[in-house]
């Protein structure tokens, strides 16, 4: 192996030698759209490459983070869906109450602090001040629990970071379900329901939401597609060894590979989205149909 | 409106205005029937709209605050990027530094200051200490009795007692509270507190030092038995012997070694700054020697021949004159070097960045830093200098780029709605190839790519085309939507049955009546980039050290250090930042309600 003074101490031509073999093997020697396009068929293969940094094949540098990075996001959206559409439903509702118009000004709050800065806000008051969470990592270190006691001991530890990032979204989709809502709540079928006297109950639940879904679900996706690059943040602060960390690790590091297979991994992640959202509509909305 | 005041006169003054004006009551304006009906203008309609909230207008001033708060206060008061000193890191806001007690004012004998605070005698040998203590620090010694002489290094006190005992406290790492022994038998006549380490002077001319060598590392051997005064700084120890010759007992080869012949056998007083001695020679002369940095050898006039006594804070100095006034040159970042008008002084004690001048009637009048408003950081940088400026940056990274943006996305928007067709086909796939990209990663892919390669400064607008270039297909499709609807009206077809041009139909016909959604939007898309910068700059790809951002400046907090001890370190740039963009959100929803009511959820 050559190391970083090997240029000082090995004989130049023996050292070129060396230096040149060694960009052969790696391909460095072709032009740049070849190498573009070795790495596509590679990809193609299921290859992502080798992480000079790790010294291990890309793939399973970013298994583990992967893992951990999806684990957190679906949690998230759990709880960011059990609580914004009640809530925004509610506040629709309620329309002009008190209780709606502190919400209104709790959610401008919300969407206008950046991720960060509630994340830290949550380590100082629960982790630095009550000492009621860790504040930073992935399971009890140097323990090796196993079973419900495990699962226990994860979900102890995503706590902090999931709150963190439920809080910093549900501010701008509250308002967005509550807009959808207050729309729909106006149109003339909602009327003729209430005229038929049907339930309040049934009318929220089952003719304007249903009706609101469409918009809901691109909120929804949309969001969920960004909270997957914005959990950067919240990994990087919570040292959560999500695919955020490693992404800035191997940025810093230089370990191209890495973060050529992370950005493949974003867009294909936001182009299924998009896909998703157009099922989605599908699925929620019988008037429209595929082309 | 001329028509209206015909109309006006016809009617003439009412049976209720002549009534009005018999009371003397203001007169009410009495509207005609057109002027009820008058139609507002659009534009009219809008400020309005926008006024009669009154939570809008209040985000609205507080943002205007927080503008010039950072654009003009950071012309007042700028900031030295890469200033940093050691002797004031992470310090709490306080302004407490020279706040010398009132017990002491009247009745002073002698003052010094430390970092962050002061300590001082009165006539009758009480101690005083004042301004921003460590807990160690407050801790003094019961039983010290009467107080002869007292000194502060970085962060500790030293004090010599009337029984001749020498006290410490405050730090006391590295030998520092281990006083040797032969010095508290000694006559002791001169003690000195300096980085970590202590000395004291007895009347046989020897001198006991104590503490961290490392700092200072001396050699006081070779004139042991012959001193008569000495100083400290940050390097070495300065002496006078008894034969008023002046030596420097550093053990390697210093700046302060160099001493100027013609002080030899005269001096009478020395001071030392960081970097330069001064020496005052028994004709009133002052004669210096070390490196210059801060123009202290910019000797103010009429000091040569009148000096009485000399010393020196960090990188500047005070000298008291023969006619009881005082003069200071050098450094001046805190104000240490704007010496007051004063007179009948006795004595002057600088140190650090604070100067006392004590008068003949015992008062301390003081000068320098008296504190930091937020605070300091971890390099000893003052958390509000930065704060100013890490503003500015933020404000105008955030300005620049949603004006790329917007310019971009109203250009393709434009050309996209309008032509419709292939040009629009193309126009917004290439919109939603962007606009689906992951916004952080490939910002900080980008940013790192071609960051690496030039200079700081040109980061700062490297991110700004980053967060533009991103950052517009949302706008793009915004306008693209408003101009499908616009392009089907009848002043577009009359405009086009003219033969005027299409550029001109887009730009000035059509644009002017979809720029306010725009402009709105751009509003909120404002308070979208700030946020943006900041976590990029969080991160440590955006702008970096040491250009300050409000996000850079949160960057440390991640420590649970920071977090805890150092609130002021994070408290700040965070309260600003939020409160900030909360006002951008504020007044952008206030806007786009006003622009167009229907849009607003029905408050």
């Amino acid at each position: 192996m050559m190391l970083e003074g090997s240029r000082e101490t090995m004989d130049p031509e023996i050292y070129d030698q060396m230096y040149n073999d060694m960009r052969k093997q790696l391909g460095l020697d072709r032009s740049i759209p070849y190498q573009y396009i070795s790495w596509m068929g590679n990809v193609l293969q299921g290859n992502f490459g080798f992480s000079s940094v790790y010294k291990q094949p890309v793939k399973e540098v970013i298994k583990a983070p992967m893992k951990n990075t999806v684990i957190m996001n679906i949690v998230s959206l759990v709880f960011v869906f059990a609580i914004t559409i009640p809530l925004g439903i509610a506040t629709a509702v309620r329309k002009g109450s008190t209780f709606d118009s502190a919400t209104q000004v709790l959610t401008i709050i919300g969407y206008s602090l950046p991720g960060f800065i509630i994340a830290i806000l949550f380590i100082f008051v629960f982790a630095v001040k009550l000492r009621l969470f860790p504040i930073s990592g992935v399971s009890s270190p140097g323990a090796s629990y196993t079973g419900i006691k495990y699962l226990l001991d994860r979900a102890y530890y995503l706590v902090l970071p999931v709150t963190a990032m439920v809080f910093s979204s549900l501010a701008g989709i509250v308002r967005y379900v509550r807009a959808t809502m207050v729309e729909t709540l106006t149109m003339d079928y909602i009327r003729t329901a209430r005229a038929k006297g049907l339930r309040e109950k049934v009318v929220i639940y089952s003719h304007a939401f249903r009706n609101a879904l469409i918009p809901f679900m691109t909120i929804l996706i949309s969001w969920f597609l960004s909270i997957f690059s914005g959990s950067v943040v919240f990994e990087n602060i919570f040292l959560y060894p999500g695919m955020g960390r490693v992404m800035i690790n191997s940025l810093m590091q230089q370990d191209f590979m890495v973060v050529l297979a992370m950005q493949l991994f974003y867009i294909i992640l936001s182009l299924a989205g998009y896909l998703l959202m157009d099922l989605a509509y599908v699925l929620v909305d019988p008037r429209v149909k595929l082309a | 409106m001329s028509d209206n005041n015909k109309k006006k006169s016809i009617y003439g003054t009412s049976f209720k205005e002549s009534l009005r004006k018999m009371f003397g009551l203001a007169p009410k304006k009495e509207l005609s029937l057109f002027e009820e009906e008058q139609m507002q203008s659009p534009f009219r309609t809008i400020v309005n709209n926008f006024l009669s909230k009154r939570l809008a207008i209040v985000g609205m001033v507080i943002f205007a605050f927080i503008f010039l708060f950072c654009f003009v206060g950071s012309r007042i008061f700028p900031l030295d990027k890469n200033y940093q000193d050691a002797t004031q890191q992470n310090i709490r806001p306080a302004s407490n530094f020279m706040k010398v007690p009132k017990d002491m004012q009247g009745n002073a004998l002698q003052v010094d200051a430390g970092s962050t605070f002061g300590a001082g005698i009165d006539k009758q040998g009480n101690l005083y200490t004042w301004g921003t203590l460590t807990e160690k620090l407050k801790r003094t010694p019961a039983g010290i009795g009467k107080v002869v002489q007292v000194d502060c290094g970085l962060d500790h006190i030293l004090v010599l007692a009337e029984n001749n005992r020498i006290y410490t406290w405050g730090y006391d790492r590295l030998n520092l509270d281990k006083i040797p022994e032969e010095a508290q038998e000694a006559d002791i006549v001169q003690i000195g507190a300096g980085h970590q380490v202590s000395a004291a002077l007895d009347s046989s001319g020897n001198i006991y030092v104590w503490g961290n060598e490392n700092i200072v590392d001396i050699d006081p051997k070779p004139y042991q038995g012959t001193i008569d005064k000495f100083t400290f700084n940050t390097t070495t120890i300065i002496a006078i012997t008894k034969d008023r010759q002046v030596v420097s007992m550093a053990k390697k080869d210093t700046p302060f070694n160099r001493i100027p012949e013609e002080v030899q056998g005269r001096a009478v007083d020395l001071a030392s700054t960081d970097r330069v001695a001064m020496a005052l020679t028994d004709d009133g002369h002052i004669h210096m020697w070390g490196t210059y940095l801060y123009g202290e050898n910019n000797i103010p006039e009429g000091v040569q021949g009148n000096v009485k006594q000399i010393t020196a804070g960090r990188s500047h100095f005070t000298v008291l004159l023969n006619d009881g006034t005082v003069r200071s040159w050098g450094q001046n970042n805190n104000r240490q070097s704007n010496a007051p008008k004063l007179s009948n002084i006795v004595s002057v004690h600088s140190n650090y960045f604070q100067n006392y001048a004590i008068d003949s009637n015992g008062k301390v009048h003081t000068w320098g830093l008296k504190g930091y408003l937020m605070g300091t950081d971890q390099y000893g940088r003052d958390v509000f200098l930065r704060l100013l400026t890490g503003g500015r940056i933020t404000l105008t990274i955030g300005a620049v780029s949603v004006i790329i943006s917007g310019i971009l996305g109203i250009l393709i928007g434009g050309f996209a709605g309008y032509y419709g067709g292939k040009v629009d086909m193309i126009l917004m796939r290439v919109a939603e190839i962007v606009g689906g990209l992951p916004f952080l990663p490939l910002a900080m892919i980008l940013s790192y790519l071609i960051g690496n390669k030039i200079p700081e400064t040109a980061r700062i607008f490297m991110i700004m085309v980053i967060l533009g270039v991103l950052s517009w297909p949302g706008i793009a499709r915004l306008v693209r939507a408003q101009m499908l609807s616009a392009r089907e009206q009848e002043f577009v077809t009359a405009a086009k049955a003219l033969g005027i041009k299409e550029g001109k139909i887009i730009f000035r016909h059509i644009l002017p009546n979809v720029i306010t959604v725009a402009l709105v939007s751009l509003t909120l898309s404002f308070a979208t980039s700030m946020l943006t910068e900041s976590s990029l700059s969080f991160l440590g790809f955006g702008v970096t050290e040491p250009s300050p951002t409000w996000g850079n400046m949160l960057t440390a907090s991640i420590s649970t250090t920071v977090l805890r001890d150092y609130w002021w370190r994070w408290v700040f740039p965070a309260l600003f930042l939020s409160i900030a963009t909360i006002c951008i959100n504020v007044v952008g929803d206030a806007l786009r309600d006003a622009v167009d009511p229907k849009a607003s959820d029905g408050r």
